[in-house]
């Protein structure tokens, strides 16, 4: 049920260190990037997949639950936006914090990705778990892998 | 440590160097405040079952395998998120009371509250008059 992210590999893997995730950025493999890609480690991080019969985006906004991220589609280009806020202690009110490391995003994000052509938009749906929300947009029929039949001569 | 802190002894740990560097580094944040250090970080795609908080020799790991559903046949498009797992690790200072750690991880953001011992508490030091 549950496969493998590698099959996202499209390039190089990012490694673990702080310093290869900054020599990939600076030196992208000769590719040409998208236009609205975005520094790893921005938030939220998304990836597109294609299957037979549909598109599937995935936006790994963690911390956020289906009602606070908008998802919209224009003229084939996907949005989401939202706004997360930082983690507050429910338990400790006033107490005095310090903070020693603040990695984490905060605040309002919105990001745009182009789409092949040729989605359904009006059977997208989408849904949330664990962080992940999960974008299926159908492929319109015409657009389909088609068998063809050979016909003896 | 709860029951997430406890689980898994190395059944999804990778061993080899090679499985080690195909991890993505979780952002986190992490702050002092009641008498404990608290660690928030980003693990998207992680659940319950398939996150690992370990201490050993002071170090906490925290490991967790991306689980998202894709299916068969899916082919990458684009692709910002290269690796199906986030570990990260940091050395505790002595201070820490490793007993009593305890996480929890929602909507795939791991909270962790690391109690510092009884005897390391901030004390306040009442000044007497003159």
């Amino acid at each position: 049920m549950f496969d493998d992210l590698r099959r996202f590999d499209t390039g190089p893997f990012q490694g673990v260190d702080w310093f290869r995730q900054l020599m990939d950025e600076f030196f992208t493999e000769g590719g040409a990037a998208d236009i609205r890609a975005v520094p790893r480690g921005s938030y939220p991080m998304i990836n597109v997949g294609r299957t037979d019969d549909a598109v599937r985006v995935y936006v790994f906004a963690a911390g956020l639950s289906a009602g606070d991220l908008e998802v919209s589609i224009q003229d084939n280009v996907l949005t989401v936006s939202g706004k997360r806020e930082a983690v507050v202690p429910e338990t400790e009110g006033e107490e005095r914090r310090t903070d020693f490391r603040r990695e984490r995003y905060r605040g309002a994000f919105s990001r745009s990705l182009a789409l092949p052509d040729g989605l359904d938009v009006e059977r997208a749906e989408a849904r949330f778990r664990h962080g992940v929300c999960e974008v299926l947009l159908p492929k319109r029929e015409e657009l389909k892998p088609r068998r063809i039949e050979i016909r003896a001569a | 440590m709860n029951d997430v802190a406890q689980r898994d002894e190395g059944a999804s740990v990778p061993t080899s160097r090679e499985q080690r560097a195909e991890a993505l580094l979780p952002p986190v944040d992490i702050f002092e405040q009641g008498n404990a250090l608290h660690v928030i970080a980003d693990m998207p795609g992680v659940t319950h079952e398939s996150l690992s908080i370990e201490v050993d020799n002071n170090v906490l790991s925290l490991e967790g395998e991306v689980r998202i559903e894709m299916p068969e046949g899916l082919a990458a498009i684009y692709a910002e998120v290269r690796a199906q797992r986030f570990v990260r690790r940091f050395t505790l200072s002595h201070e820490i009371d490793t007993d009593a750690i305890q996480a929890r991880i929602e909507n795939g953001v791991v909270h962790l509250v690391l109690p510092k011992k009884e005897t390391h508490r901030t004390r306040r030091i009442e000044v007497q008059p003159a």
